[in-house]
């Protein structure tokens, strides 16, 4: 190998953050409109009623909700902000927004378009199967822990303002003054999110831009090491979920159970999205969230290895 | 800090963000930085960025009750305007050698973003026997320049060099094709190689894939690294490694601009 591992460029630097802040405002910006909106006129009754008591069936909802409310990874912290401010279990809200990036229709269609010709049918329900079955095992997991060790002091003293039900209280205003509200919060959660998708965008862009990813090549050989391999690639690169699997295709050398785990583990934590995550989430809560997803999709990985050889 | 700071500093930032991303929109330089599926998004948030700082001032509350936009501080409004307007500025819209080495070149079809191989071979013609997949005439997609050479792309020649079919059209033929110059470590016997290469783009730069053909030439030819070249040549297809690789033997190599459209999708 000629190039170093480690060869950073200012000005790749910054090009590649900004390619990044292009593609991504539009969706965070989306999805902070819709915090506000949802903030605004979304009645907490409206939430209680459509989750079922069961917590199982709960969580399961949560990832369901994924195919009915597609929202991509970058969009989706300020809209479970405000869907758990409305009620949602903290437990469905973490299921909503692991899965949604995976289970979307749109990103269905990419993985199958890029896997054509190598098992694509195979490839996306595996996907999409496995999305799902992770993120509600990391609902489930949520769902047994002290809602303080989860969400941030400010999130939680949010909620306890509210009061009950999840702050039931829309705004006595008229539709203008509602509207107006709504743009305030939606305002605030985006620049809230931007400051965290900045510094994730960041670490991302150094590492897209100054490591050789050939130092990953070796590690092809064996399903054991490639697995973590290409899932920490995937955390490293922090790609957009609805465009991955055309680069995960690429890494031809790789077993198909490492270019599973690089889709499953990528759209569910990433570099930036770790950043995103600590906008609501606690620190602790974030990491312990991204070793369990890593060991988890790992092992998981590891075991289909049998059935996709 | 007071809410009424708060509130304006948040309309500043909105403000930077949606006159940046609308600069970027509006001088067409978006097109160095994201597939033009994406453009569209950037252009739309750029204007509803500006229509919300205009909103958050225009809508400023009489007293200093309760605001939700309260609380702004500085360190905030320097992350989210700061390192924004730096990185607009050095940006060259373009990578320089490093990543594109970083990121390791496709130089073949199966390596490709989005390829699909074929599932099927072509159906066999009314009377039993076997097509060969032809189906169009060459002179209808092969675009030409008024000297005759064919204008090509990288991928073209990766795809000929995977199907028999294309590069019967191509093989031989002369060629004209631009990218940038990479001095060639391997596959080069004799020295006289270098890889001409393009990025390859499925969402935004950040994931681009460089993607590089090699061109010999005679003499060897030194050019500063991702230097924008114009090579006309003879494309061909050795058998170099167990497969067909496309090699343009070149009759000329000139320094030119970066075209428009600087990426391949």
């Amino acid at each position: 190998m000629n190039t170093p591992w480690f060869s950073f460029s200012a000005q790749d630097f910054s090009y590649a953050f900004i390619s990044v802040l292009l593609e991504g405002v539009p969706f965070i910006l989306l999805g902070t409109l819709l915090s506000g909106l949802i903030e605004q006129f979304l009645p907490a009754r409206w939430m209680t009623r459509l989750i079922p008591r069961n917590a199982f069936a709960a969580v399961c909802l949560g990832g369901v909700l994924g195919v009915v409310f597609p929202m991509c990874e970058c969009g989706i912290v300020p809209v479970i902000r405000r869907l758990i401010a409305k009620g949602l279990p903290v437990s469905c809200a973490v299921t909503y927004m692991l899965a949604a990036p995976i289970v979307n229709p749109i990103t269905a269609l990419s993985t199958y378009a890029a896997f054509r010709g190598q098992g694509a049918a195979e490839f996306t329900t595996l996907r999409v199967g496995l999305g799902f079955f992770i993120a509600v095992l990391g609902g489930l997991a949520v769902l047994n822990l002290p809602i303080g060790a989860v969400l941030k002091t400010n999130v939680l003293e949010s909620l306890t303002l509210s009061g009950p039900g999840g702050g039931d209280r829309l705004s006595p205003h008229s539709f203008l003054g509602r509207l107006i509200a709504a743009m305030e919060t939606g305002v605030r959660d985006f620049l809230e999110v931007m400051v965290y998708f900045i510094l994730g965008a960041g670490v991302a862009s150094i590492f897209s831009t100054a490591v050789n990813q050939e130092i990953f090549l070796p590690l092809s050989l064996d399903d054991r090491l490639a697995v973590p391999a290409m899932m920490s690639l995937a955390g490293f690169l922090s790609l957009c979920s609805s465009s991955d699997a055309f680069i995960a295709a690429t890494f031809v050398a790789f077993p198909a159970v490492a270019k599973l785990a690089f889709l499953v583990f990528g759209p569910m934590m990433d570099l930036k999205l770790a950043f995103i995550y600590s906008a609501v989430f606690t620190r602790r809560f974030v990491g312990a969230l991204a070793f369990g997803l890593f060991i988890l999709t790992g092992l998981l990985c590891l075991r289909l290895a049998v059935v996709l050889v | 800090m007071t809410w009424l700071f708060s509130r304006l500093a948040a309309a500043g930032v909105l403000l930077i963000w949606g006159a940046t991303l609308g600069y970027f929109y509006l001088s067409g330089r978006i097109t160095s930085y994201l597939h033009p599926a994406f453009h569209i998004y950037t252009g739309l948030s750029a204007g509803v960025l500006l229509i919300l700082s205009l909103a958050l001032l225009l809508t400023i509350p009489n007293g200093s009750g309760q605001h939700s936009l309260s609380g702004i501080g500085i360190f905030p409004v320097l992350v989210l305007t700061i390192p924004l307007l730096a990185a607009a500025k050095l940006s060259p819209s373009t990578f320089g050698a490093s990543t594109v080495l970083n990121r390791g070149t496709v130089d073949s079809l199966a390596d490709l973003p989005g390829f699909s191989p074929p599932l099927h071979p072509a159906l066999p013609r009314a009377d039993g026997s076997a097509t060969d997949g032809t189906l169009m005439d060459p002179s209808l997609y092969l675009k030409k320049n008024a000297e005759g050479y064919i204008v090509a792309e990288a991928v073209d020649l990766l795809y000929a060099a995977d199907e028999p079919t294309m590069r019967e059209d191509f093989e031989n033929k002369p060629v004209e094709i631009t990218g940038q110059f990479l001095p060639s470590h391997t596959g080069n016997p004799h020295g006289n190689r270098f890889n001409l290469t393009r990025l390859f783009v499925m969402c935004c730069a950040a994931d681009a894939r460089p993607v590089a053909i090699s061109v010999q030439t005679t003499p060897s030819i030194d050019l500063p690294k991702m230097t924008w070249v114009k090579v006309r040549g003879k494309a061909t297809f050795p058998v170099e490694g167990g497969r067909h690789i496309p090699v343009v033997v070149a009759e000329s190599t000139t320094e030119t601009d970066a075209p428009k459209e600087s990426f391949l999708y």
